[in-house]
């Protein structure tokens, strides 16, 4: 999605395509992704993988182990984790999609406009995005949480704002290395208005680094909106959600183990797979362009 | 560029992994057994549930405040937490004219403050005024004082009480922490400077320090010698020292009883009872008198004005496997608005029963018919009743769950909206929800009024007029028969026009470490700790 799909008219510097598919992607990468498209299917599809309401108590069977039958065991009211976790994915992951949405188009945004414009405005973006670098994510993320109130969107649009510094540094420092290059200066000469100009030839250009920033953002996305809807920040109850199954479960680390450690167990396995495949696309766009 | 967002991602994956293993540090504990306390009766500690956030007794309305606040006053009367009789205390004496508007008490003699200051009946005038002079500050015994017009000091130890109008749950009220008698030194401070000191009382206890979120330590009164009539104990408290360790996490606090860190612990999880008994712990049970844990409708609004609906709520709850599920067989099913264990409490639990088919055939005759996701509606709106509750029991989001599931099988829906205990009251007098989830410890039918009425001014909009009446009818007379009689039929009216939806007792469990004697539940299920000591092997 990065390098490769892009225009290759305008950039010289990066025709180098060819090797690609020669080059076999690790056995790590590859569990990695096909860990995420179990999840995006559970995300998208969860009636597929999972055929049991994910609300039906069960007072029959409280509090039962992992087994055949419940593969991630029930938790205190008789309700199929599995199910839960599997129709948790759903809201966990489109959090994390807005989330990162936010954070990348405000970013990118800020900083296009930022290494663009120079001077004052730069000056006065860039030091607004310094304050917010100064301030921890998940703090700033908990402030504005506090001022939207709660809800799994108003979570995800807090996690996003926290990551908007990083992305419009990165689009910034694009910019600026596009912005001097020949091309731009020439379509320049040729008439061709400037906001049509950042548009048609730096934006595509500068957007690499930042769309594999995004990818890497998604992991700790993942953690963030699970962080805040452990703390009670997300969804309503009973609506699952990854954060809060484990948040649920901490009162019964004593009788029910499997309550926290299996969902936690797999937002860990979505974050490092996020991360994985994150850094071999780094690897890959840093490939490219030596 | 790449090197410093990597370094912020490791970071950030080291983060759960630090608090995992703190977990663990948590749940894994040291056998500290026999540490701790000194020679002159040791040191006897236990564990909160939650921070009390103000030890003022005037407002320290939930359990985690009002255990360290009982300790540090005494009450003019106490009461009896069998028959719910009141017995003398503070006041040696007491009478209640017959219209219940004048109560008079003769104090007892030699009674001082910890800061040397004697107990006289211008102190007790001075805590009554202090009461209705900082109203609004301290809501909380405001509402024992309606009608309060001034009290008499006839001589130094007589004080009489008058009231403009009948009064009767007042005696009761004087039993309780909340109108625990104060030292003049204590009332000149302004409420707000009360939580965390100048809280001087003349209890077995004097309050050393207060440390928010971390702790309560009070240390034994020396020539304390004017305990309840009611006690077995008699002088100064067996432990020479109280410490109250705040530990909001139920699995931390059961595992700091097993370990032996504390001696005694509050709020149990239920899901625990059984795993921290087999390792020696004794369970002390007793129900909380009052309101029990009820769905409240607000009968404003237009679905529930309707009584059909609201029976049909009542019928659709299977109170038996709420308390299977979300609880222990500590707690009991409730089988009327209050609890077993409040005075005038009748058993109504053939009225309480669970019958989803007649729920469903009530909410047909009512006009409500099943749409297309099951939920009912009527003339295109749905079903759906807005419930607001606190998260002051770690339970209720189990129980409201297994609720909303059970209320959805008849086509009920929940929708549930948790908010903090102090903000409960503010929100549910918006008159905006349709359900109020929650409890109220006292005990006295009187709380029957404070909930559902209040004088007109509770936000369920009740206005049932036999209610009313009973309601009414048990604040003007002092006679303990007629009181009952008034309080049976506002019971039985509030099962039967479902203006309450009943669901569980609210129970204190408390876990006691082997060794420890003389924890006492006074008649609120709360801590009287004077006897209370550890011994330890």
């Amino acid at each position: 999605m990065s390098a490769a799909t892009l225009d290759p008219r305008v950039d010289p510097v990066r025709r180098s395509t060819a090797p690609v598919l020669a080059r076999l992607p690790a056995p790590g990468v590859v569990l990695a992704a096909a860990w995420l498209v179990l999840v995006v299917l559970a995300a998208a599809a969860p009636t597929l993988l999972s055929g049991t309401d994910p609300y039906a108590a069960d007072t029959g069977a409280l509090l039962q182990p992992p087994s055949a039958h419940h593969w991630f065991g029930t938790d205190q009211i008789g309700r199929d984790l599995y199910s839960r976790v599997v129709h948790g994915s759903s809201l966990s992951l489109r959090a994390t999609l807005v989330a990162v949405a936010v954070g990348v188009c405000l970013g990118a945004a800020v900083g296009l406009v930022a290494g663009a414009a120079g001077g004052w405005v730069d000056a006065v973006l860039m030091r607004l995005v310094d304050v917010l670098l100064a301030i921890p994510s998940l703090l700033l993320s908990l402030a504005i949480i506090t001022v939207l109130g709660f809800g799994t969107l108003n979570v995800a649009v807090a996690v996003g704002f926290g990551s908007v510094a990083a992305c419009a540094r990165v689009m910034r420092a694009e910019v600026l290395r596009v912005h001097g290059s020949t091309y731009v200066e020439a379509s320049a000469s040729l008439g061709v208005r400037r906001p049509t100009v950042l548009l048609r030839h730096v934006l595509p250009n500068a957007a690499g680094p930042v769309l594999v920033l995004a990818a890497l953002d998604f992991g700790t996305a993942v953690l963030a909106v699970s962080s805040l809807s452990f703390l009670g920040y997300g969804a309503k109850p009973p609506t699952p959600e990854w954060g809060s199954l484990v948040a649920s479960g901490r009162d019964f680390l004593g009788s029910g183990w499997w309550l926290t450690t299996l969902p936690g167990l797999v937002i860990v396995a979505t974050v490092l797979a996020a991360n994985r495949l994150a850094r071999a696309l780094e690897g890959r766009r840093e490939g490219d362009l030596r | 560029m790449t090197r410093s967002p990597r370094r912020s991602r490791r970071l950030l994956l080291a983060a759960p992994a630090a608090a995992v293993l703190l977990g663990l540090a948590a749940c894994g504990g040291t056998a500290a057994a026999g540490g701790g306390g000194g020679d002159d009766g040791g040191t006897f500690r236990f564990a909160l549930a939650s921070d009390p956030s103000c030890l003022n007794p005037r407002v320290s309305g939930n359990n985690d405040a009002a255990y360290p606040s009982r300790q540090l006053v005494d009450s003019l009367t106490d009461q009896d937490p069998e028959t719910g009789a009141i017995k003398p205390w503070l006041a040696s004496s007491f009478a209640v004219n017959k219209a219940a508007t004048q109560f008079t008490f003769t104090l007892r003699d030699g009674v001082t403050f910890s800061d040397g200051t004697p107990l006289t009946a211008d102190v007790v005038k001075q805590n009554f005024d202090e009461i209705i002079s900082h109203g609004a500050a301290q809501a909380q015994s405001l509402q024992f004082l309606t009608g309060y017009q001034r009290t008499v000091v006839v001589d130094d130890t007589t004080a009489r009480v008058e009231f403009g109008q009948p009064n009767a749950q007042f005696l009761q009220a004087t039993a309780s922490h909340f109108l625990g008698l104060l030292a003049p030194s204590s009332l000149a401070v302004d409420p707000v400077n009360r939580c965390d000191a100048n809280i001087v009382g003349t209890g077995p206890f004097v309050l050393d320090h207060y440390t928010r979120n971390t702790e309560v330590v009070e240390t034994r009164r020396a020539g304390y010698a004017w305990g309840s009539s009611l006690w077995t104990h008699t002088g100064e408290a067996a432990s020479a020292r109280l410490e109250f360790k705040v530990i909001p996490e139920a699995a931390v606090r059961s595992g700091s009883l097993k370990s032996g860190q504390v001696d005694a612990i509050g709020g149990v999880p239920p899901q625990d009872e059984s795993t921290i008994t087999a390792g020696g712990v004794t369970l002390q049970v007793r129900p909380n008198p009052g309101q029990v844990f009820t769905l409240t409708p607000n009968v404003r609004r237009p679905a529930l004005k309707d009584v059909r609906v609201r029976q049909a709520l009542s019928l659709a709850v299977d109170r038996a496997s709420v308390v299977k599920a979300a609880l222990s067989p500590s707690y009991k099913p409730a089988t009327s608005p209050v609890a077993s264990t409040t005075p005038g409490y009748v058993d109504l639990s053939s009225r309480l029963t669970y019958d989803p088919e007649r729920a469903k055939t009530l909410l047909d005759a009512a006009g409500w018919v099943p749409g297309a996701d099951g939920i009912r509606e009527k003339d295109g709106q749905r079903l759906t009743l807005v419930t607001y509750w606190a998260t002051n029991f770690n339970p209720n989001q189990a129980a409201l769950e297994l609720i909303q599931q059970q209320a959805r099988q008849v086509g009920i829906e929940i929708d549930l909206n948790s908010v903090p205990i102090g903000e409960l009251q503010a929100k549910l007098a918006t008159g905006d929800f349709d359900l109020s989830w929650g409890n109220s410890t006292r005990p006295d039918p009187d709380i029957l009024r404070n909930t559902y009425w209040r004088d007109g001014t509770a936000p369920y909009g009740i206005t049932d007029a036999a209610l009313v009446k009973a309601l009414k009818g048990q604040q003007t007379t002092v006679d303990a028969r007629s009181r009952a009689a008034d309080a049976a039929t506002a019971q039985k009216v509030i099962v039967d026009q479902a203006l309450g939806v009943p669901v569980f007792e609210l129970t204190t469990v408390l876990g006691l470490r082997p060794g420890v004697t003389g924890v006492r539940f006074d008649s609120y299920s709360r801590l009287q700790l004077v006897a209370a000591a550890a011994t330890r092997s």
